[in-house]
């Protein structure tokens, strides 16, 4: 019972972390720039101003553009339900794998991209045709990755991977693990629209993909798509953080235990938002046609993990 | 303390063969360069932690010797080259970037396969880095095949050599220390030789594609 509790608080927890940790990053992202910079809470302020605007639909659009926010908001609540963020072994494992975890994010990046299909505006099909492009080689990189480590600890439950790193520390250090680490930050890098491949922090701007498809999109839809988008962000930040270093995940429910993963996740996450502000500052946007060739790259590099892992065993 | 050898090896080897093949994605000679200054400092790394668990004193002299030949002369001369045919910076590679990514992956499960058996036998912790170290040499050999310029070819050959150290430094603990410094300085002078040879071709055909070569002057 208290497991149970646990693992709806973490959810519960990550949902409402997730707008804080996309404004750490932009903050952080704009003092190395010099700038000033909005406070890292400022996403959830816009996020109570959208809630209380009004909607505006497109005449062309039809059901699916209205329920699209919904589709995408609930899948990626449910993924990050699936996610281990502070105790394991968890109950909700039974529920779904890592498997159950890759075509969660894919229903919502589909359903997204439907959306941005559905008004028949030109920047909308072609944001949702690049995303396409984007999510056909990033998808099967995440779940390869993933499974370089499922390899290793014989198991796809990830509470389950996660428990036997930590029981086995020295497998964090193999190199199927350092090539699934790049390989899955390439592919965080894609999947959550962050330079070099997509621009967060641009809405007008021809080669973007992420704020094209949701340009139709305003008041309490557009909150609930960039809600959506920052839990993404966050599911990713938390395989990273804690299925490659799992150090700090409490593998009891004694309140000690629990207080210091929590603090360890904060850490990891902290770390994390600062690593992609060095590394967004730090490169310029690719050109779309070689956004591929980067995506295969984290393919091969996830492709060897898996291979390694097997060979190494 | 032997596994936090063996785990501390195979990573800094993985790391190495990262960098040979993040080189394959990126386009620029600097990028080419500092690939590989960066893959010679992890090099570097592997004979020092070689040198410290497997008590080897001259690895330690290996490793400095490393750092002062590979990831600081050879790069400064490189990079003095790069500047001189600034003009010539986009790299037109026979195999295109996607392609050539596949092939590394292929080469590399090539290695691991042939590897399979030295492994089996060898008893010393640094075993599971041989097949990287072997993916290496083979993932460098390709990039000396597979690249246009002179230049590029140039870093694949020294890449070929760091790889090969890789494996002799794993296989073996360091081959004596006599036979190293004869290495290193045939990979220098082998270094200065291809260095005269580009500045010729650049001087007689005005382009350091190595595809120009077939045709006569003019």
């Amino acid at each position: 019972m208290v497991a149970w509790a646990v693992d709806a608080v973490q959810g519960l927890v990550a949902l409402v972390l997730a707008p804080g940790v996309v404004g750490l990053v932009r903050w952080l992202k704009a003092r190395l720039q010099s700038r000033r910079g909005a406070p890292p809470w400022q996403p959830y302020r816009e996020l109570r101003k959208l809630f209380a605007k009004e909607v505006v639909v497109s005449t062309n659009a039809s059901w699916l553009f209205r329920i699209a926010p919904y589709v995408v908001f609930a899948s990626t609540t449910a993924a990050t339900f699936l996610v281990p963020f502070l105790a394991v072994p968890r109950p909700l494992d039974a529920v779904g794998d890592l498997l159950v975890l890759v075509y969660l994010l894919l229903l919502a990046t589909v359903f997204l991209a439907l959306a941005g299909l559905d008004p028949g505006s030109a920047f909308g099909g072609m944001g949702s045709s690049r995303e396409m492009t984007v999510a056909a080689l990033a998808e099967p990189t995440i779940a390869l990755a993933i499974f370089a480590l499922a390899l290793s600890a014989g198991s796809t439950n990830l509470g389950q991977i996660v428990a036997r790193t930590l029981a086995d520390p020295a497998t964090a250090l193999s190199p199927g693990h350092l090539l699934a680490f790049a390989a899955l930050f390439v592919v965080m890098l894609a999947e959550n629209g962050r330079l070099p491949v997509d621009n967060p922090a641009t809405h007008l701007e021809l080669t973007m993909i992420h704020e094209a498809m949701v340009l139709e999109y305003s008041g309490r839809y557009l909150a609930l798509v960039e809600w959506a988008a920052a839990l993404k962000l966050l599911v990713f930040f938390s395989l990273l953080g804690n299925l490659f270093v799992p150090w700090g995940v409490a593998v009891a429910l004694t309140p000690g235990a629990l207080a210091v993963a929590a603090g360890s996740v904060v850490v990891k996450f902290v770390l994390l938002a600062v690593g992609i502000a060095v590394f967004e500052t730090r490169v310029a946007k690719l050109r779309l046609f070689r956004v591929p060739e980067l995506l295969s790259v984290s393919f091969v590099l996830a492709l060897l993990a898996v291979t390694s892992s097997f060979l190494a065993r | 303390m032997d596994t936090l050898f063996a785990q501390l090896v195979v990573l800094e080897s993985s790391l190495a063969l990262l960098f040979g093949l993040g080189m394959l994605w990126r386009r620029g000679v600097p990028a080419y360069i500092s690939a590989f200054l960066w893959q010679s400092l992890v090099l570097a790394a592997v004979a020092a932690t070689v040198g410290y668990f497997g008590r080897e004193r001259e690895l330690y002299l290996v490793a400095a010797l490393l750092v002062v030949v590979k990831a600081l002369a050879i790069p400064w001369l490189l990079r003095d080259m790069e500047r001189r045919f600034a003009s010539e910076r986009e790299l037109a590679p026979y195999v295109n970037t996607a392609t050539s990514l596949v092939l590394a992956g292929l080469l590399v499960l090539f290695a691991y396969a042939i590897m399979r058996p030295v492994v089996a036998a060898s008893q010393l912790p640094t075993r599971t880095g041989l097949p990287l170290a072997m993916g290496l040499v083979l993932v460098s050999l390709f990039v000396v095949m597979s690249r246009k310029k002179a230049l590029t070819q140039v870093v694949g050959f020294l890449m070929l050599e760091n790889g090969i150290a890789l494996l002799a430094i794993l296989g073996t603990y360091g081959i004596p220390l006599i036979v190293e410094l004869g290495v290193f300085l045939d990979a220098l002078m082998g270094f200065l030789v291809m260095q005269i040879f580009v500045y010729r071709i650049h001087e007689t055909f005005d382009t350091i594609d190595v595809d120009q070569l077939d045709r006569l002057r003019h």
